[in-house]
Formats: C-alpha cells, sequence, structure tokens
C-alpha cells in the first residue's frame, strides 16, 4: 500500500530523513514514533506529495507518488486522507461546511448525499451539534477532531493522522483511539498514526515504527517494541531523560547553500 | 563590501523568482479563468468584490473629494493670476480621470484589500491550511487565487469611476465657493476637454492596478513562511509592492498612449 525505500530528503540544512525505509501493508495500522523535530510529520508530507525526496522511491496506492502531476495526482489524494497537526480547517466555513468542502468541490456526489456523510463523519467524532460553528468559536481539540472528520468524509483507502490525540482531554483521546480501531476492524482502511501517546500507540498499533536520526530505528508489533532490548526504544517508551536519544537533533554546520522550502522552485510548482 | 554585494544578489535573485513566481501565478490563473463562471465561484467572486468595494469605500470617498479640491484649489489660484480660472474644469476633470483616479484608488486598495489578501493567504499558507486543500485535490488557484484576481481587477475600475466622479464633484465644490467659478462653466469645460481617450486609458490603467494588486497579494500570500512573523513581513511586502510596481506602471501605461 505504501512503500518507502531509502528515502533521504535535507530541510533547512540538516539531513531529516536519510534513508528512511517502510513497507505498510493494506489494513495495516502503523504507529509512527519519535522524538519531536525527527521528521514523522516530514514522513507524512511525503506520503502525500506535498514534499519530494532528494533521493528514494515512495510507492503510494500502486503508483510513485513523486512522479504523478496535475490530475493524476488529484485522482491519488482523493484516495488518502489527512488529519493535520493542528486541524487546518478554513476559518471562514463553519464545520460543516468545512467537511463537506471535498464533496463539493470535487462534485463527488449529490447535494443530500453530502449532507448525509457529513452528519456520519461529524457524529462519528461527537461534532455533529456543533456543525454551524466557526472554527474560531471552537476549541483546539474540537478543531482537531472537525479535521479529523474531514479527513474520513471521502471514504479513503489511506489515513494519515498526525497527532491526532495531542491537545485533546482523555476521554477525546479514547473516542478518536477507538475510531481508528473502528476504521481498523470495519473497513481495509490502511492507516499511518504518528503520536506521542504511548498507551495509544500501543492500543491501535498493528506494529509500531521508532524514528531516530532519519532511520526507522526499531520496528515491529507493540509487544516486541515493548520488549525490545535496543537502549533507545525503551528509554522512549519509558520517557527517560538519559539514553541514546538524550539530544534534540541539531542542524549540522553548513556552507550557504540553501536548501529550505520556500526558496525551492520546485515546492513553487508544486501549487497548482 | 563582499557581504554587501552577496547581500544584494540574494536580494536580486530572491526578487526575480518572487517575481517570476507572480507571473506564472496571473498565466495559471488565466487558465483557469473559465471556473469563475461556475456558480460556487461565480457567487464568491460576488461576494468578494462587494466585500471590497464597502470595505474601500468610506477611505476613497474622502482622498477622493479632497484630491479633487486640492486639484482644484491648487491649480485654480494660479490660473486666477492669469485670469484663466475658467479652465478649471479641464485641468481637474483631466488629470483625475487620466491619472489621480486610478493611482490613488489603486494605492488605497493595495493597503487595504491587497495588504488582506496576502495575510489571509499567508496566514493559511502557515497553519497547512494551503496544504490541506492540495491534500483534499481542491486547486489553491482555482478556489483561492482566481476568485480574488477577478474580483479585485473588477473593484479597481469601479472604485475608480467612483474616485473620478467625487473628487470631479469636489473640485467643483471649490471653484464654486472659493474660486468663484460657475459650476455650469466647469461642467461645459471639463465635457470640452475630456477625451474618451482620457476614460479608457485611465480605466484600462485601473484594471491593470486591481490585477497587480492581487497578483502581489496572493503571491505574496502563497510565498509566506515561519510564522506569525513570516505573515507580518508578508503583509509590509505586498504592500511597499504593489506602491512602486502602480508608480512604474502607471508611467508607461500613459508614456504608451500620450506620447
Ligand atoms: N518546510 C521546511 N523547511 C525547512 N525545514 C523544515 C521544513 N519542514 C520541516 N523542517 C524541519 O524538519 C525537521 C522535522 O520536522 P517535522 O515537522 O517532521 O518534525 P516532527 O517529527 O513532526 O516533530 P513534532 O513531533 O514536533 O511534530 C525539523 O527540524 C524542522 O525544522
Ligand atoms: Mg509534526
Amino acid at each position: 500500500m505504501i512503500k518507502l525505500q531509502n528515502v533521504h530528503k535535507r530541510l533547512g540544512g540538516r539531513a531529516v530523513l536519510a534513508g528512511f525505509d517502510l513497507d505498510i501493508g493494506r489494513g495495516e495500522t502503523l504507529v509512527l514514533l519519535g522524538r519531536s523535530g525527527t521528521g514523522k510529520s516530514v514522513t507524512l508530507r511525503h506520503i502525500v506529495g506535498l514534499m519530494q525526496p532528494d533521493q528514494g522511491h515512495i510507492e503510494v496506492l500502486g503508483s510513485d507518488i513523486s512522479t504523478l502531476k496535475g490530475r493524476e495526482l488529484m485522482k491519488h489524494r482523493r484516495r488518502i486522507g489527512y488529519l493535520f497537526q493542528d486541524g487546518a480547517l478554513l476559518n471562514w466555513l463553519n464545520l460543516g461546511d468545512n467537511v463537506a468542502l471535498p464533496l463539493r468541490e470535487n462534485m463527488l456526489c449529490s447535494a443530500s448525499e453530502i449532507e448525509d456523510r457529513v452528519f456520519k463523519v461529524l457524529s462519528q467524532v461527537e461534532l455533529e451539534q456543533h456543525a454551524d460553528k466557526l472554527p474560531s468559536e471552537i476549541s483546539g481539540g474540537m478543531r482537531k477532531r472537525a479535521g479529523l472528520a474531514r479527513a474520513l468524509v471521502c471514504n479513503p483507502e489511506i489515513v494519515l493522522y498526525d497527532e491526532p490525540t495531542s491537545g485533546l482531554d482523555p476521554i477525546s483521546s479514547s473516542l478518536i483511539n477507538r475510531l481508528i480501531d473502528d476504521l481498523k476492524s470495519s473497513t481495509q482502511i490502511t492507516q499511518v498514526v504518528v503520536t506521542h501517546d504511548m498507551a495509544s500507540a500501543f492500543e491501535i498499533g498493528d506494529r509500531i515504527a521508532l524514528l531516530h536520526e532519519g532511520k526507522v530505528r526499531a520496528l515491529g508489533t507493540a509487544d516486541e517494541v515493548r520488549n525490545s532490548s535496543d537502549p533507545a526504544v525503551s528509554q522512549f517508551i519509558h520517557g527517560r531523560i538519559e539514553g541514546p536519544l538524550a539530544r534534540e537533533p541539531l542542524p549540522e554546520p553548513q556552507p550557504e547553500t540553501e536548501t529550505d522550502e520556500g526558496s525551492d522552485p520546485q515546492q513553487k510548482e508544486n501549487i497548482q | 563590501m563582499v557581504g554587501w554585494i552577496r547581500e544584494f544578489g540574494a536580494f536580486l535573485r530572491r526578487t526575480s523568482t518572487t517575481a517570476g513566481f507572480g507571473l506564472m501565478l496571473i498565466w495559471r490563473t488565466a487558465l483557469v479563468l473559465p471556473h469563475a463562471l461556475a456558480p460556487r465561484r461565480f457567487r464568491n467572486i460576488l461576494d468578494l468584490i462587494f466585500i471590497y468595494a464597502i470595505g474601500a469605500l468610506p477611505v476613497t470617498l474622502v482622498v477622493s473629494v479632497f484630491t479633487g479640491m486640492i486639484l482644484a484649489l491648487n491649480t485654480g489660484l494660479s490660473l486666477k493670476d492669469f485670469g484663466q480660472e475658467q479652465m478649471i474644469g479641464r485641468i481637474v476633470a483631466v488629470s483625475l480621470v487620466r491619472e489621480m483616479g486610478p493611482f490613488m484608488t489603486a494605492l488605497i486598495l493595495a493597503a487595504s484589500v491587497g495588504s488582506g489578501v496576502a495575510a489571509e493567504i499567508g496566514t493559511m499558507k502557515i497553519s497547512e491550511e494551503i496544504d490541506a486543500l492540495e491534500i483534499m485535490s481542491i486547486s489553491p488557484i482555482k478556489f483561492l487565487v482566481l476568485p480574488r484576481m477577478v474580483a479585485l481587477t473588477l473593484v479597481c475600475p469601479l472604485m475608480t469611476l467612483f474616485a473620478g466622479v467625487v473628487g470631479i464633484l469636489g473640485g467643483i465644490l471649490v471653484s464654486e465657493f472659493q474660486l468663484g467659478v460657475n459650476w455650469v462653466t466647469f461642467k461645459n469645460d471639463a465635457l470640452l476637454h475630456l477625451q474618451k481617450k482620457d476614460v479608457y486609458t485611465g480605466l484600462l490603467k485601473s484594471f491593470i492596478f486591481g490585477l497587480t494588486i492581487a497578483t502581489v497579494g496572493c503571491t505574496q500570500g502563497l510565498i509566506t513562511r515561519g510564522g506569525a512573523t513570516g505573515v507580518g513581513s508578508s503583509t509590509r511586502r505586498s504592500v511597499v509592492v504593489t506602491f512602486l510596481l502602480v508608480i512604474i506602471i502607471g508611467y508607461y501605461v500613459t508614456w504608451m498612449f500620450f506620447s
């Protein structure tokens, strides 16, 4: 379903991904762990083609996402749902319209069908009573849940979650975890979940990957990871300060070359 | 010295990439122009026209009345020295319609609407909303840029017409009450000397200005990065760049038609 092979990506003068390999099968839920700034969001952005690897190969839903352009890329992305770290709702549309947006803009179904589907996904995240509120009128946790509803409204085959439960109260977190679990059992949906919440990682993940220094440091089922002898893994899951993961990654000193995204013409080309 | 040169080189490179991005944006928007007629987009465009026009209306009103009054007073007093104050009509009308109207409307719209567009799109950029649109297969060009470009390109000539009319009324007020030139004399002189060419070059100019304001605003918005400070500098840059472009483009359009 999703295959990343030897992916390299430099950002801001630092190798964020350096030989990243990951293979995710259909119907699998993979949890991606890692310290802040290790490139988890960057990995998700590569999977949807928002970023192109400097080197390496990324295959999603049977095609190489970095070679897709225009209409093909659009068709591909319609099969993928993405929950952004902060929801990324449009602030001038109310929740209902935000969630309906991908259906309306892509003219995927009739008006009444849209209404049904929007209501259904909003109830899944328990926001059906707030459909007419603007994003600025609700809390951050509610915005995130609305973002999740929007990610699910097109019945995607792949859903990518960027920290679905961070900033949520425990009850909302459990609600999201249950939702991810339900999706897993009721459909053949493939899910990649970036999270810092260890309990939910072990609960929902079929497999768990730990990202460290641009590579997958450890990969295995919940039990395998829990009983791993790798000191980095046990340091991470127990949140110990001392250990191989002790330092936040820092940019290496670099000669003056601009590799950042904004001045990269390739990146600008992608805005269409 | 070397550092200064390198700095300047980086500035030139940045400017040319941004300019290229802006021109590409116009081209890409032109390619999807027919979408402006799709009911959803069309309604959005009408809304934006309404919002932009209403937003800029009070300032435009005040600025153009006073510009007309200043023009009339300045030239009127000099003309009076030569006993030629009956020529006041043509001078106020022609310079307002041909130059001042388009120019001041563009500056007002750049400061009030263009900066708003840059800030709006810039905020969307840094809060990942633009990325979210792309992932939902919604083209930011069709969804955000097209409606803003069309709306501003239409609002600018509209507001220019309004500014011209109001400015001339201001000129009439001053002539009537301070220069002792009857409004009928003013009107006759203005109508006799105001040519069709003045009107259409003025409108053409404001049309180009509108497109410029929208392009700069959208471009600065889309290239925003670096959090709230980034949005701040995009907004500021959109105003500065538009001011410069409006002056330069304005000169060349006049030169093309009147020399
Ligand atoms: N567009 C960009 N331009 C330059 N550097 C970037 C860009 N996007 C990300 N980075 C850098 O890449 C690194 C990884 O960022 P990323 O957002 O993937 O971290 P993360 O693992 O998701 O962290 P968190 O858990 O805090 O969300 C960071 O050091 C960041 O500064
Ligand atoms: Mg992240």
